[in-house]
């Protein structure tokens, strides 16, 4: 039995894309390719000088990590909490639980920007070694698209604070949170690969 | 499970799910130092979540097989070629 199983039952009745428009789904597709190659170049990278790797991964602020590893997903919660609550016909909630979302995006550039702060303050940049590119390189490219998600969600809050979304019409609300998911579902596998697994 | 747990919102179950897994996993991962097992393990509890956020956070459990498996098939590949490159040292 699967965790998923745990959780609920699949309905019986499936939909014929995923929810929010299908644009959106095939720019995450793309994106998740990028980051999925970035991953497994960083993987292959460090085969070939592990003790490097090993040693520089211990100079990370792993607490950190974690810290923005829960904010992540705590954001994608609030998110399905603004698409459950559009479907319910609430606009005005909807709009907070996204504004909620938006706040542990602030929090998670926040503790990014005070990691930088550290490691610039060591003399740390890209040309320092392979180990440190890749991890400046990717948690960048990573936090793009943090600040990218951000203001999809501040723009998705603020048409269902005004109305903007209902019962019926919402894909605007769904198209926002699946951007947001794929961000936390990268880090997900980046979080372990860079912080934790050696 | 108790009743509390059972008054939960599915989305809910997952999220508190997702905070458990990913702090057991930085646990782990500290506790067992030289362990073989290790990377196959956290890697193996990353698609775990991976599989949780697909299915329940952007509802591909509700959706056609054919993204869910598009998803499933992208997890599975990123971390095992993630496996064998730390299998390699």
């Amino acid at each position: 039995m699967t965790a998923t199983a745990v959780i609920d039952r699949a309905p019986a009745t499936r939909l014929p894309s995923p929810p929010g428009d299908l644009a959106i789904w095939i720019f995450i597709l793309a994106e998740l390719l990028v980051f999925g190659l970035l991953f497994v170049a960083y993987a292959f990278a460090r085969a070939g000088d592990v003790a490097l790797f090993n040693h520089h991964q211990q100079e990370l602020d792993q607490a950190a990590g974690l810290i923005n590893t829960l904010l992540l997903v705590t954001g994608s919660y609030f998110v399905v909490r603004a698409v459950a609550a559009v479907r319910g016909g609430s606009g005005r909630a909807c709009a907070l639980w996204l504004a909620a979302g938006f706040g542990t995006g602030v929090l998670f550039v926040a503790v990014k920007f005070g990691e930088y702060a550290d490691k610039f303050a060591a003399g740390v940049s890209l040309s320092t070694n392979t180990f440190y590119m890749f991890y400046l390189g990717l948690t960048f490219f990573h936090l793009m698209h943090v600040l990218m998600g951000m203001v999809i969600l501040a723009a998705v809050a603020q048409k269902a604070w005004c109305g903007g979304y209902s019962r019926v019409e919402h894909a605007g609300v769904e198209t926002g949170a699946a951007y947001w998911h794929m961000v936390d579902l990268v880090w997900l596998i980046l979080f372990p690969l860079l912080y934790v697994m050696r | 499970m108790n009743a509390t747990a059972l008054r939960l919102r599915p989305c809910t179950r997952v999220w508190v799910m997702l905070l458990a897994l990913t702090t057991a996993s930085v646990v782990l991962g500290n506790r067992a130092g030289g362990w073989a097992a290790l990377a196959p393990l956290l890697l193996a509890l990353a698609v775990l979540k991976g599989q949780l956020v697909v299915d329940h956070f952007m509802e591909l459990r509700r959706v056609r097989r054919r993204w869910r498996a598009l998803l499933y098939t992208y997890l599975v590949l990123v971390a095992a070629l993630i496996g064998v490159a730390f299998m390699i040292d």
